[in-house]
C-alpha cells in the first residue's frame, strides 16, 4: 500500500514539473501561435545557470529567483531581435528559427560545460525528508508540486481575473483590433514570451536537483510537454493541468507495473487521444 | 539551340556521367563520402517534397530512413541468403506501410500541430528502436555484410566500394530523377498548389485528403529507401538512424540548400556531408556551425543556397529579374 502511494507522490512530483514546462509552452502557443521549440532548451538553460549559481553561492532560493529573471531577459531579446524578424515569413518560419535555436543552445551548452551529467545538491530543508501518511518523502517533491501549484494559480488569476489578462486573450483573438485600440500589441507579445522563457527557466532550476542536469534532457523533456500539450488540447491552461497530471502518474506508474512498456505508454496516451479527440481533451476545434 | 525544355534533360544525363567517371579520379575516401552525399541527396530530396512543395514542415522524417535501415538490416540478419534487391525491396514496402498508416493519424493536423506530432511520433519509433534489444539491437546496433549483387551471368562482389557506389548512383539516382518527374506530374503539381490555394482546390473537385496522404506515403517510401542504402553503404545501423538528430540532419540539408528549388536539398546534402567531414576534422564542435549557418538561413536568406544562386544568375545578363518570391521563380526556372 505504502508503495503505491509513493509511485502517486513520484507522479504528482513530475506532473508538476511537466506542468511548469508545458505551460509556458501552451501560453506561448495560445498566446502568440509560436510553437517554441527552444522551450526546452531554456529550460536546460535554466538548469545550467542554477547549478554554476548554487555553485558559487550556494543559495538554492536565489537560483529560484535570479534564473528565471535571466531566462526573461534572454526570452525577450530572443522575441524582440529574433522571432520578431521572421515573424512576416509565417509559422513555419518562426518554427524553424526556435528549432535552430534549441539546436544552438544544445551545443553551445556542451561547449560551456561539457556532454556529462552533473549532479545538482540543495542542503537545508528542502534536501531533507518528511514524514507523511506514515511513509518518508522527500520534502523536495512536495515543494516541486507546491510550485506547481503556486504558478498554475497565478497564472489563472492573471489570465481570467485582471485587466491585463483581458488584454492578452483579446490579442489573440485579434491582435490589429488589440493594437488600434491603443494596446502595445508587439510589446505585450514580447513580455508574454519572455514570460514564457521565464516559466521554463524556473522548471529548468526545479528540475536540477531531481533529474540530473545533462545536454540531453531538454529533449526528453521537450517530447513529454508536447504530448502533455497534444493531450490536454493546444493553448489550454486547464488542459495542461489534467494533462501533465495524467502523464505524470502514467509515467510513474507505468514504471512500476510495466517497466518494459513504461516508455511508449505515453505515446500510446497520446494516439488514443489523437484517435477519439484529435483537438486534444480540452482543446477547441481547429 | 537548345529548348529550355530539354535543358533538364541534358543536366541530369551529365550528373550521371560525372557520377560515372568519378571513381577513376577521386580517392577512396572520397568516394565513400560522394556515396554518403547520394544517399543523402534522395532523402533531403524526400524532405522537400513535403516541406517545399506540400508546406508540411515533418519532424518525423527520421522515422521513415531509419525503419528503411532497420528493415534491411534485421532482415539481412534474420534470412538467410537474401539478395540485395529484396532486402531493399522489404525496406520500401514496410516504410510504405507505415508512411501509409502514421500519415492516416498524423495528416489530420497541419502547421505547427503537424510538426509537434510527428516529432512526437518519430519519439515513439525511437523509443520502440532502443527498447527491442532482441531485434534491433538497441544501443549496440546491428552489423551486416553487404550481400553479392547476383545478376543472373554474373556476380557482383559488394565488398568492393566502387561497385556499391555503381549500384548506389543507379538506384538512388533513378529515385532522385523519379522525384523530378513526379513534380512535373499532374499529381506532383496537384501538391503544389494545394500549398497556395487549398481551398480552392478543394472546389475545383480535387481530394486535397488523399492527394496529402499519398505524397506523404510516397516521401516515407523513399526517406526508407535512402535508409536502405545508408545501412548498406556503412554496414551498421544502430538507433541513430532513427533518432530526432537524423531529422535535423535533412532539416538543415534541406534549409541549407534551400526549399524553394527541387535541386536545392541536393546541393544541401553536398554541402552539409563535406562540412560535415572537414569541420569535424577541425573542430569538435562542428554541430555548432551548422546551427548558426542554419538560424543565419532562417534570417537573412529563407531561401538558403539555392536563392543566393539564382540570384546571382538573375544579374547575369539576358535573365531578367522577375522579382518573385523564391518558390515561385524557383518553378519557373525549373520547369
Amino acid at each position: 500500500m505504502s508503495e503505491v502511494a509513493v509511485f502517486f507522490l513520484h507522479g504528482l512530483a513530475y506532473a508538476g514539473l511537466l506542468f511548469l514546462v508545458s505551460a509556458g509552452l501552451t501560453l506561448v502557443f495560445g498566446m502568440m501561435n509560436v510553437l517554441n521549440f527552444a522551450h526546452a532548451a531554456m529550460y536546460m538553460l535554466g538548469a545550467y545557470f542554477s547549478f554554476t549559481l548554487l555553485h558559487v553561492t550556494g543559495q538554492f532560493w536565489l537560483c529560484l529567483i535570479v534564473c528565471p529573471l535571466l531566462l526573461f531577459i534572454i526570452g525577450a531579446l530572443v522575441e524582440r531581435f529574433l522571432l520578431r524578424r521572421v515573424h512576416i515569413y509565417g509559422h513555419l518560419h518562426e518554427l524553424l528559427l526556435t528549432f535552430g535555436l534549441a539546436y544552438i543552445i544544445t551545443e553551445l551548452v556542451k561547449l560551456i560545460w561539457g556532454n556529462y551529467p552533473l549532479a545538482v545538491n540543495i542542503g537545508g530543508f528542502l534536501g531533507t525528508t518528511v514524514q507523511l501518511f506514515g511513509i518518508i518523502y522527500p520534502v523536495y517533491r512536495i515543494f516541486i508540486f507546491v510550485c506547481a501549484i503556486v504558478v498554475g494559480t497565478a497564472m489563472a488569476l492573471v489570465l481570467f481575473q485582471t485587466r491585463l489578462g483581458i488584454i492578452l486573450r483579446a490579442a489573440v483573438n485579434d491582435s490589429e483590433m488589440v493594437n488600434a485600440l491603443g494596446f502595445n500589441v508587439p510589446l505585450v507579445f514580447t513580455g508574454v514570451f519572455a514570460f514564457g522563457a521565464a516559466l521554463s527557466g524556473l522548471a529548468g532550476v526545479i528540475a536540477g536537483p531531481l533529474l540530473t542536469t545533462y545536454p540531453g534532457m531538454a529533449h526528453e523533456i521537450l517530447i513529454d510537454a508536447f504530448v502533455v500539450i497534444v493531450v490536454g488540447g493546444f493553448g489550454s491552461l486547464g488542459g495542461a493541468v489534467v494533462a501533465s497530471l495524467l502523464i505524470g502518474e502514467l509515467q510513474s506508474f507505468g514504471v512500476l507495473l510495466f517497466p518494459k512498456l513504461s516508455l511508449a505508454l505515453v505515446y500510446m496516451l497520446m494516439a488514443a487521444v489523437l484517435i477519439i479527440k484529435p483537438s486534444g481533451l480540452f482543446g477547441e476545434k481547429q | 539551340m537548345i529548348s529550355q525544355k530539354k535543358v533538364p534533360y541534358l543536366v541530369i544525363a551529365a550528373l550521371f556521367a560525372i557520377g560515372i567517371v568519378m571513381p577513376f579520379f577521386i580517392k577512396k575516401y572520397h568516394l565513400n563520402m560522394l556515396t554518403e552525399i547520394i544517399l543523402f541527396a534522395l532523402y533531403a530530396v524526400s524532405y522537400n517534397l513535403l516541406l517545399g512543395y506540400a508546406g508540411l514542415l515533418s519532424f518525423g522524417h527520421a522515422m521513415f530512413f531509419g525503419m528503411g535501415a532497420f528493415t534491411v538490416a534485421v532482415s539481412l540478419i534474420h534470412i538467410p541468403g537474401l539478395s540485395m534487391w529484396n532486402a531493399v525491396l522489404m525496406a520500401v514496402m514496410m516504410t510504405t506501410v507505415v508512411g501509409f498508416i502514421t500519415g492516416g493519424f498524423l495528416l489530420r493536423h497541419k502547421g505547427a500541430y503537424f510538426a509537434l506530432l510527428t516529432l512526437a511520433f518519430n519519439s515513439l519509433f525511437y523509443a520502440v528502436a532502443t527498447k527491442w534489444h532482441k531485434i534491433t539491437g538497441g544501443d549496440d546496433g546491428l552489423s551486416i555484410t553487404r550481400p553479392d549483387l547476383n545478376l543472373g551471368f554474373t556476380t557482383v562482389k559488394m565488398a568492393d566500394l566502387t561497385n556499391f557506389y555503381y549500384v548506389t548512383l543507379l538506384v538512388i539516382g533513378a529515385a532522385i530523377v523519379f522525384c523530378w518527374y513526379f513534380t512535373k506530374t499532374a499529381m506532383g503539381q496537384t501538391v503544389l498548389l494545394m500549398r497556395e490555394n487549398e481551398e480552392r482546390m478543394k472546389f475545383l473537385g480535387y481530394n486535397t485528403n488523399i492527394s496529402r496522404l499519398i505524397l506523404f506515403t510516397f516521401t516515407g517510401a523513399l526517406a526508407g529507401l535512402a535508409g536502405a542504402f545508408y545501412t548498406l553503404h556503412f554496414q551498421f545501423v544502430s538507433q541513430s538512424a532513427i533518432s530526432v538528430d537524423m531529422t535535423t540532419t535533412v532539416l538543415l540539408m534541406t534549409f541549407v540548400g534551400g526549399t524553394g528549388t527541387f535541386w536545392g536539398p541536393i546541393l544541401g546534402a553536398f554541402v552539409y556531408i563535406i562540412l560535415q567531414n572537414y569541420l569535424s576534422d577541425i573542430t569538435d564542435r562542428w554541430p555548432l556551425v551548422m546551427g548558426l549557418i542554419f538560424v543565419v538561413m532562417v534570417l537573412v536568406i529563407p531561401g538558403g543556397l539555392s536563392q543566393i544562386i539564382l540570384s546571382i544568375r538573375s544579374l547575369l545578363p539576358g535573365k531578367r529579374n522577375t522579382g518573385k518570391p523564391i518558390a515561385a521563380a524557383a518553378e519557373e526556372s525549373s520547369s
